[in-house]
């Protein structure tokens, strides 16, 4: 329940820090707002998140998309940080749309479509199998 | 949302900091008391019986002994836990002092994998059984990868969106508390009763060891990192006012200089008025640092402390810095071989206490969540009208904390009131509400 109340400051009349908006109305590019990074720091920590998310990590991906939002919803501010950030959306859609066709499928289809390997695969049979729910 | 366009009364920015506190901490209660209500409804008495851990290394209860037995073994579980818990802070003390401050956060955020990995995953499988959701082991193991990876970066690594890292701070809270509500009945009622002496003795004494954790944090200058909640400041004079720095509220000296002292603490101009501060000085939190411990993993206890004293840079906002922890390798060793999650980590030395932080803002520890979240899911392992009484106790005593906060402005324990209370009201409702509730229920008087 935290309201943002820094979310996005709309202050045109201040000039921002770092490079020059041309245009473009927030402040801060992160979702935080004055809380949050300053437009350099933030082109590092999204460089930074953008190549992290390639360890198959597509939730850091979405992370970075939510924490960069303004900087997605203004198309034309913050010309440094948005390319990280549109191709961790980018990145983040594709890979969610692939795991989430395997995983629909493996559920919807379950054993007729499968055959014997889908009790191999599925969670609950193999915790019993590797007795993972014992405690100690 | 236009800055600072008209001035906020002392009671919405009041409200507003206290409502940022109390609600993760409900939050927290409510997740534990969800799962310990999904979960251990059917096998309670065999898996308590089953988990070993630092906290039932002198005696596991069993059913058929009597009261006063098991009020003994307790007693004993509960000083063997307080005494490790010691041990491991002035070790982190000693740590700290030794300025190893790298090992320590890697070990830290290596434990927090740990937690959110391996007893993440375990409660996720518990609950895949119970509810036999047809997931494939693939998938399932993406999404936790997923989960602990970012999780880990959010609290300690990167500085991220401040929800996220709340969000997982919360829910860290919420696996720790889990495995607690599954350590036998006895023992978690003197546990929490121990805790909270222990964590009253640890920050008013003046040998203290996290009194001395924080002192030599201040005359050091620098943070202590570990685990804690800092809520999100409520701004009354916005950034674009002041020229894009961040106005700090700050421990100050009551002799009115802004120089760090180190050998007491610095008082504070007070916490809700939203007072600007020099930049000169620095604002500290102090926290209770208590371990707490995974059950039936084979205790390796990692010590968080979290402390981000500013200095106070022109247009930076509060960085938070690395985080320190500890390991303690102890406790029994009965864990089967293929569990490697119980070979891990996890006890975690949490940071209990409640401040300031940096931006002004109330600042928790994270083992405040957990020993209050037991506390709750142990009454909902009762019944629900436990938990009621309980959750209205312990924010009372958060409340009452609070207040000595603003009143004393130093780093107070947040246990002791709020145990006490929700101890009491457990108790006068198990004993007394109940007999009364379900009388009245059953002649169709109320409810």
């Amino acid at each position: 329940m935290e309201t943002q109340t820094n979310n996005s400051n709309r202050n045109p009349s201040r000039s921002p820090n770092g490079n020059s908006i041309t245009g473009s109305w927030p402040v801060w590019p992160t979702v935080d707002g004055s809380l949050g990074l300053s437009e350099d720091e933030s082109v590092k920590y999204a460089r930074r998140f953008y190549r992290f998310g390639f360890a198959m990590l597509p939730w850091l991906w979405a992370v970075n998309c939510f924490y960069f939002w303004p900087v997605l919803r203004h198309s034309r501010s913050f010309p440094r940080i948005r390319p990280y950030v549109v191709r961790s959306a980018v990145g983040f859609a594709v890979f969610t749309a692939l795991l989430s066709s395997w995983a629909f499928t493996f559920a919807i289809g379950g054993e007729h479509l499968f055959g014997p390997v889908w009790d191999q695969l599925v969670m609950y049979k193999l915790a019993d199998k590797l007795d993972l729910t014992g405690w100690s | 949302m236009a800055p600072n366009a008209r001035p906020r009364s002392i009671l919405e920015s009041l409200g507003e900091e206290i409502i940022r506190i109390i609600t993760p901490v409900s939050l927290c209660m409510l997740l534990v008391v969800i799962l310990v209500s999904v979960l251990n409804t059917d096998s309670s008495s065999s898996y308590s019986a089953s988990a070993t851990s630092i906290a039932t290394i002198a005696y596991s209860e069993s059913s058929s002994d009597s009261s006063w037995d098991k009020f003994l073994g307790a007693l004993l579980n509960s000083l063997v836990f307080v005494t490790v818990v010691t041990a491991v802070t002035f070790l982190l003390v000693l740590l700290f002092y030794f300025r190893c401050t790298k090992f320590l956060k890697y070990y830290m955020g290596f434990s927090s994998f740990v937690v959110l990995g391996f007893m993440g995953g375990e409660i996720a499988v518990f609950l895949i059984e119970k509810y036999s959701i047809p997931i494939d082991c693939i998938t399932f193991l993406v999404v936790l990868f997923n989960f602990a990876v970012v999780g880990v970066l959010a609290v300690f690594m990167t500085k991220i969106a401040i929800i996220v890292t709340q969000g997982y701070l919360v829910l860290i809270g919420m696996l720790v508390a889990y495995w607690f509500t599954l350590l036998p009945e006895w023992t978690t009622w003197v546990l929490l009763v121990a805790m909270a002496l222990y964590d009253l003795a640890a920050v008013l004494l003046p040998v203290g060891p996290l009194r001395l954790l924080v002192e030599l944090a201040i005359s050091r200058d620098e943070d202590i990192p570990a685990l804690v909640y800092e809520a999100r400041p409520v701004n009354c004079n916005d950034s674009g006012s002041t020229g894009g720095v961040p106005q700090r509220r700050v421990w100050r000296d009551k002799r009115g200089e802004d120089s760090v002292n180190g050998s007491n603490h610095n008082s504070n101009g007070n916490s809700v008025s939203g007072e600007n501060v020099n930049p000169g000085s620095n604002s500290t939190l102090n926290a209770t640092a208590v371990p707490d411990s995974d059950s039936d993993s084979n205790s390796v206890v990692i010590g968080h402390t979290d402390t981000s004293l500013v200095r106070a840079e022109e247009g930076r906002a509060p960085e938070r810095d690395a985080e320190l922890s500890t390991p303690l390798i102890g406790g029994r060793m009965n864990i089967p071989p293929h569990q490697p999650e119980d070979d891990a980590a996890s006890e975690s030395l949490m940071l209990e206490g409640i401040g300031l932080g940096s931006s002004g803002a109330i600042k928790l520890g994270l083992g405040d969540f957990i020993f209050y979240s037991v506390l709750v899911g142990r009454a909902a392992m009762y019944d629900f009208m436990t938990v009621y009484a309980c959750y209205l106790a312990i924010i009372a005593g958060l409340g009452v904390t609070l207040m000595l906060l603003a009143l004393y402005q130093k780093a107070l324990p947040a246990l002791p009131v709020s145990i006490a209370l929700g101890v009491l009201f457990y108790l006068l409702t198990r004993l007394l509400l109940e007999v009364f509730v379900v009388q009245c229920s059953l002649n169709l008087l109320m409810f």
